[in-house]
C-alpha cells in the first residue's frame, strides 16, 4: 500500500530575485514499512519537496502544481484536507531539534498536546500517561521528570528524540524527516538513526527522509533519489546508487565524502565526541565496535497501538535492529564529515 | 536533578531590583534638585513680580530659602526628604508633595485608560495585520498606522474636539465633571500607543510565524487559533507586555501636550505651571511622585518576566 504518492509535483517560490522552481516535476512514492531517500546538495530542492508534499510552506509564496497524494488524499488539488492528515496520517521529524519546540511551554505540554490531537478523548492525565510512554519509547530515561521540563534544559539529542515521541503521538503510518541528524553531534547521530530503524521494524511507518549525507542514506535508505537543481538526477535501490553510479553528478557526491571505503583512518575524529551532552551516555566512542548504541537489548514492546496491527511477517525484533545497529557503526565514518 | 528550590535567586533579583530602583529615583531627584537651580530664571521675580523692588525680592528669596547656597539648600530638601516633606510650594502656597497628589488621580485615570484601550484595540490589530502581512488588506491598516503616528497630539485633540464637542455636541470638551469627559483625552492619547503597539504586535507575531517552532507545531495538527494565541503569543507577550508597561509608565509623568488642550487638571498641567513660575519644590516633588510611580510599573514589569518566560526563570545554561 502507498502511504505517499507523488507525481509531477512541481514548486515555484516567490523570492526577491523573482519566481524560482525550486521543485520541477519529480515523481515518487513511499509504501508501508519503506524508508525512500531525497538526497542532494543545498538548495537543490529537497526539503522543499517534503516541506510541500506536507504543505508547510508559505501558502502566498509558494505554488505548487502536480499531484500529491497523502493517506488517500490529494493534498494539492484541494489544500484543506491537509488539516485532517497531519499529526495523524502523516508526521515531520526537523532539522534542528533545538528550535523545534515552543520555548515557553514544557515538553510534556506539547507532547500530550499531540497526543490529544490525535485522541481528542483522552483526559489531561490520560494524554500525560501517554506521553511519559511515548518518551519511554523513544528510550528518555526518567520520562516524567522529562515532561516537566522545557525545551532550553535539553540537549540537541534529547530534544530530537522528544520531537520523534512527538511525531509518533499521532500513530503516523508516515513519517518525513527533514534532514534528522545534520544539527547533531556525530555520535548522538546514530542513536537517532538507530531509534528511527527501531520503530519501522516496529511498527512499520513508512519514511521519507531528506538529507545531504550519503552515510546517513545509505544506512537507512531502501530507495534514494539523487536531486538537483528541483530534478531527480538518479533513482534507484540504494546497492545500486552507492556501488554502480550512472550519473557523473552521483559519481561526484560520492567522491565529495573522503574515506567511504577506509574507516579505519577516520580516528583523529575523538575530539567532535568531547562536547557530546551528558544525557547521551549509551553513545559509542566512533569508529570502534559499538553495541552499546544498539536499541535492540531489551526493547521496550509497549510502543504503540499499531503494534497489534502489525503484520504478522515482521516480527524480526530482535534480529533486524542489530542488523541496523551494526550498519550504522560501520558507516558513521561518512558521517563523521561535516 | 529536581529544579524545585527556586525562590531564593527570585527573590535576590526581586531584591537587587528593589536596590536599584530606589537609587534610580534618588539620582533622578537629586539631578532636577541641582540643575534647575542652575538653570536660569528667577523664582522669586517669578512670584513677586516685574515690578518688585530689590528688597522685596530679598525678602522672598529669604522666605523660600533661596539665599541659601545650593548645597545647604539639599541639605535642607534631604533632611526634609526623609520625613516625607518636600518642602512647599512658592505658587500654591501649600505642601508641594500634596499639591502633586492632589493632581495623581486625574494623571492615573487617563494613563490607565488610555493603555487599556492600547490594548484592547492594538492587540488584535496587530495579530490581524501579521495574518494579513504584505497582503493587499493588510496595506489599509498600515497607512492607518503611520497616520496614527505622524499626526500630532495637539492637532488631533482639536479635530477630536471640532468633531464631537463643537460640531456634533455629544461629549464635554473640557475638565473631568463626567465620565464622558475621559473620552475624548484618553482617545487623544491612545492613537499614537496603538499605532506604535500595533506595528509592534506585528513585528513580533510575523518573526514567530515565520519560526520553525511553529512549523513544527503546525505539521503536528496543532490548529490556527493556537498557533496564533497560544503559541506566537505566548511568545510575543514578553516584548509586547514591556513596551506596554513602558509606554505607560511614560504616560504616567503627564501628558503635557493633552491635557492643556483638554485642560485636564493632570500632573503634565501641573509641570507646565511649576516650569512657569520656577516653582522650585513643585518642579521637584513632581518629578519625586512621577519616577516613583513609573519605576514601580517598570519594576513590576521585570518581575512578570520570569512567570512569562521559562528560559529567565530557569536560567538559560541548564546541564
Amino acid at each position: 500500500m502507498k502511504l505517499l504518492e507523488v507525481e509531477d509535483l512541481q514548486i515555484e517560490l516567490m523570492t526577491e530575485a523573482g519566481v524560482v522552481r525550486a521543485v520541477d516535476g519529480v515523481s515518487f512514492c513511499v509504501g508501508e514499512g519503506e524508508t525512500v531517500t531525497l538526497i542532494g546538495e543545498s538548495g537543490s530542492g529537497k526539503s522543499t519537496t517534503a516541506m510541500g508534499v506536507l504543505r508547510l510552506l508559505p501558502a502566498g509564496l509558494a505554488v505548487l502544481s502536480g499531484r500529491v497524494e497523502l493517506a488517500g488524499k490529494d493534498v494539492i488539488a484541494d489544500p484543506d484536507s491537509i488539516v485532517d492528515v497531519r499529526g495523524r496520517s502523516v508526521s515531520l521529524i526537523p532539522q534542528d531539534p533545538m528550535t523545534a519546540l515552543n520555548p515557553v511551554f514544557t515538553v510534556g505540554r506539547q507532547l500530550a498536546g499531540a497526543v490529544r490531537t490525535r485522541h481528542p478523548e483522552l483526559s489531561r492525565s490520560q494524554a500525560r500517561d501517554r506521553a511519559a510512554e511515548l518518551l519511554d519509547s523513544v528510550h528518555i530515561p526518567d520520562p516524567s521528570a522529562q515532561l516537566r521540563k522545557y525545551p532550553h534544559q535539553l540537549s540537541g539529542g534529547m530534544l530530537q528524540r522528544i520531537l520523534i515521541a512527538i511525531a509518533l503521538a499521532g500513530e503516523p503510518r508516515l513519517l518525513v524527516a527533514d534532514e534528522p541528524t545534520s544539527a547533531l553531534d556525530v555520535t548522538v547521530q546514530a542513536g537517532v538513526l538507530d531509534l528511527l530503524l527501531e520503530l519501522q521494524e516496529r511498527t512499520r511507518i513508512g519514511i521519507l527522509m531528506i538529507t545531504h549525507d550519503l552515510g546517513v542514506a545509505r544506512v537507512v535508505s531502501d530507495r534514494i533519489h539523487v536531486m538537483k537543481a528541483g530534478r531527480f538526477t538518479e533513482s534507484g535501490e540504494v546497492e545500486d546508487i552507492v556501488e554502480r553510479p550512472q550519473t557523473e553528478y552521483t559519481r561526484k557526491l560520492l567522491a565529495a565524502i573522503p574515506q567511504l571505503d577506509a574507516p579505519s583512518t577516520t580516528a583523529p575524529e575523538t575530539p567532535a565526541g568531547q562536547n557530546v551532552p551528558k544525557q547521551e551516555s549509551p553513545t559509542p566512542a566512533p569508529p570502534a565496535e559499538a553495541p552499546a548504541a544498539s536499541p535492540a537489548e531489551p526493547t521496550a514492546t509497549t510502543l504503540k497501538p499499531e503494534d497489534a496491527r502489525r503484520p504478522a511477517g515482521a516480527t524480526g525484533l530482535s534480529a533486524v535492529p542489530g542488523t541496523a545497529t551494526t550498519a550504522t557503526t560501520a558507516a558513521r565514518p561518512e558521517g563523521a564529515r561535516p | 536533578m529536581s529544579r524545585r528550590p527556586q525562590l531564593p535567586p527570585l527573590t535576590k533579583y526581586a531584591g537587587k531590583r528593589l536596590t536599584q530602583s530606589v537609587l534610580t529615583v534618588f539620582l533622578t531627584v537629586s539631578t532636577v534638585f541641582v540643575l534647575i537651580r542652575l538653570a536660569p530664571g528667577d523664582p522669586a521675580r517669578a512670584y513677586a513680580g516685574p515690578f518688585a523692588t530689590n528688597e522685596q525680592l530679598a525678602e522672598v528669596r529669604e522666605r523660600f530659602g533661596l539665599d541659601q547656597s545650593i548645597l545647604s539648600q539639599y541639605w535642607t530638601f534631604l533632611t526634609g526628604l526623609f520625613q516625607g516633606d518636600l518642602g512647599t510650594s512658592f505658587s500654591y502656597q501649600d505642601s508641594a508633595l500634596s499639591v502633586v497628589l492632589d493632581r495623581m488621580p486625574y494623571t492615573i485615570t487617563l494613563a490607565t485608560s488610555a493603555i487599556l484601550l492600547t490594548t484592547i484595540v492594538s492587540v488584535p490589530l496587530g495579530v490581524w495585520m501579521a495574518r494579513h502581512a504584505d497582503s493587499r488588506r493588510e496595506l489599509g491598516a498600515n497607512v492607518l498606522t503611520v497616520a496614527g503616528q505622524s499626526m500630532p497630539e495637539f492637532w488631533t485633540g482639536v479635530m477630536l474636539l471640532t468633531l464631537f464637542a463643537v460640531l456634533v455636541p455629544i461629549l464635554p470638551a473640557s475638565g473631568f465633571t463626567t465620565w464622558g469627559g475621559l473620552v475624548l483625552p484618553t482617545v487623544t492619547v491612545a492613537i499614537l500607543q496603538i499605532a506604535l503597539i500595533s506595528r509592534m504586535v506585528r513585528r513580533e507575531m510575523v518573526n514567530n510565524f515565520a519560526s520553525p517552532y511553529l512549523t513544527v507545531a503546525r505539521s503536528r495538527g496543532v490548529g490556527e487559533r493556537a498557533l496564533t494565541w497560544q503559541y506566537a503569543m505566548g511568545n510575543a507577550a514578553v516584548p509586547v507586555i514591556t513596551a506596554l508597561g513602558t509606554r505607560f509608565a511614560a504616560l504616567l509623568n503627564g501628558v503635557v501636550v493633552v491635557e492643556v488642550v483638554f485642560a485636564w487638571p493632570g500632573v503634565g498641567s501641573l509641570v507646565v505651571r511649576a516650569l512657569e513660575t520656577r516653582d522650585y519644590p513643585l518642579i521637584v516633588a513632581t518629578v519625586l511622585v512621577t519616577s516613583v510611580l513609573s519605576v514601580t510599573v517598570q519594576l513590576l514589569i521585570d518581575l512578570l518576566y520570569p512567570l512569562l518566560d521559562p528560559r529567565v526563570r530557569l536560567g538559560k545554561a541548564t546541564s
